[in-house]
């Protein structure tokens, strides 16, 4: 039991480790899309105004993505998106507009992508 | 860097005293042709140098969206500051009637093609978040505005004889102005609830002060009223002043 409980432990924090890895890179390669400088000035603004680093956006999203509407107004989503795209092309699925969903129910859907990978290789 | 706010406070102050320039011109008529002619060549040049700052921020790689548009700008610009360094160079080193149109137009409307540019593939990067009911209500607006544009010129411009090409250009700087316009006014939707906003909002106060300029001074010059120093004239020094803050707070922003 003991034993059960500790490889579902290991297994979860693998899922974890693994999705802010594939997050990260997605967030680098989507905000690729403005230009390498104005990437570094974006991670720049948001950790000056939001004292928000790169490293930080898994564990805070919902700030990650209020840093991107105080920049960039209604120009946030299409941020959000070029992300979302990236991070679902790595998870080898096709990124979907759903109504009603937020940057937050996308990165969910995506650890559950991730934690269902996982269980099938097991 | 110098702060946002300053650079705010100095348009401001400049936008002022411009204003009491022309508003008391008529104690200093002789000065007021020099000026008027001198001055656009250096705002031009300052709003190059601010959109090339703003270029050189955002790096010189061309393979990335944004160096691209902030050449274009830069460009756009570059050709706007030599149009009025032609415009100068006639009436005060060649001390000759300034021909209409002349090469100082063929710089300036060849400003609006990299200007459109750099406008359209920003949008195009970030338009698709608008909604089509606020992409009809924008583009509906921007063509009431450009048949109104037309009714106000078309009896004067028609009415005065002109030949073809001067008749052509008359109506083509307040309708390239709309086309910039017309673009200009998504990226506002797009950016309005943003920092990136303010620089928007700076875009398309240039531009509309622009269209304002550039339909008084065709209907002036249809009339043949316009003279040097004309009190328009602070439509455009406010349209170049309004694109140097822009650029500079669009750099400050992001």
């Amino acid at each position: 039991m003991l034993m059960q409980k500790s490889s579902e432990g290991a297994e979860l924090s693998q899922v974890e480790e693994q999705f802010r890895q594939v997050l990260l890179e997605a967030i680098d390669e989507g905000l690729l899309v403005l230009g390498e400088n104005s990437r570094k000035a974006l991670y720049f603004h948001l950790q000056n105004m939001f004292s928000l680093k790169k490293e930080d956006v898994p564990d805070r999203p919902e700030a990650f993505v209020e840093g991107l509407k105080k920049i960039f107004g209604a120009g946030a989503k299409a941020i959000e998106t070029w992300i979302l795209k990236s991070l679902y092309q790595k998870l080898g699925v096709k990124y979907e507009e759903k109504k009603n969903s937020q940057f937050e129910d996308y990165l969910n859907d995506a650890k559950e992508i991730i934690r269902a990978n996982a269980t099938r290789k097991a | 860097m110098v702060g946002l706010l300053a650079i705010y406070k100095i348009g401001l102050v400049l936008a002022v005293v411009l204003t009491l320039i022309y508003a008391f011109q008529g104690f200093y008529p002789e000065f007021m042709v020099s000026f008027s002619n001198a001055f656009p060549p250096f705002i031009a040049g300052a709003a190059v140098i601010s959109s090339d700052f703003a270029f050189r921020k955002y790096g010189h790689d061309l393979r990335e969206r944004f160096s691209l548009v902030w050449l274009c700008f830069t460009f756009g610009m570059a050709f706007w500051f030599l149009g009025e360094t032609g415009w100068a160079i006639y009436t005060l080193v060649l001390g000759v009637e300034i021909p209409y149109p002349s090469i100082a137009d063929v710089f300036w409307l060849s400003g609006y093609f990299p200007l459109f540019l750099a406008l359209y593939w920003y949008v195009k990067t970030f338009g698709f978040v608008l909604s089509r009911r606020t992409l009809v209500i924008l583009m509906t607006t921007v063509f009431v505005l450009s048949v109104l544009v037309s009714a106000v010129l078309i009896t004067p411009i028609l009415g005065a004889e002109e030949d073809s090409i001067t008749m052509l250009v008359d109506f083509a700087y307040p309708l390239l102005d709309l086309v910039l316009f017309s673009v200009a006014v998504l990226g506002l939707a797009v950016f309005l609830k943003g920092n990136l906003g303010k620089s928007w909002l700076l875009i398309n106060a240039g531009i509309l002060s622009n269209v304002g300029a550039d339909i008084l001074f065709s209907y002036m010059t249809a009339q043949e009223t316009y003279y040097s120093g004309h009190p328009l004239e602070l439509l455009f020094h406010f349209g170049y002043l309004l694109f140097l803050l822009a650029f500079y707070a669009h750099a400050k922003e992001l």
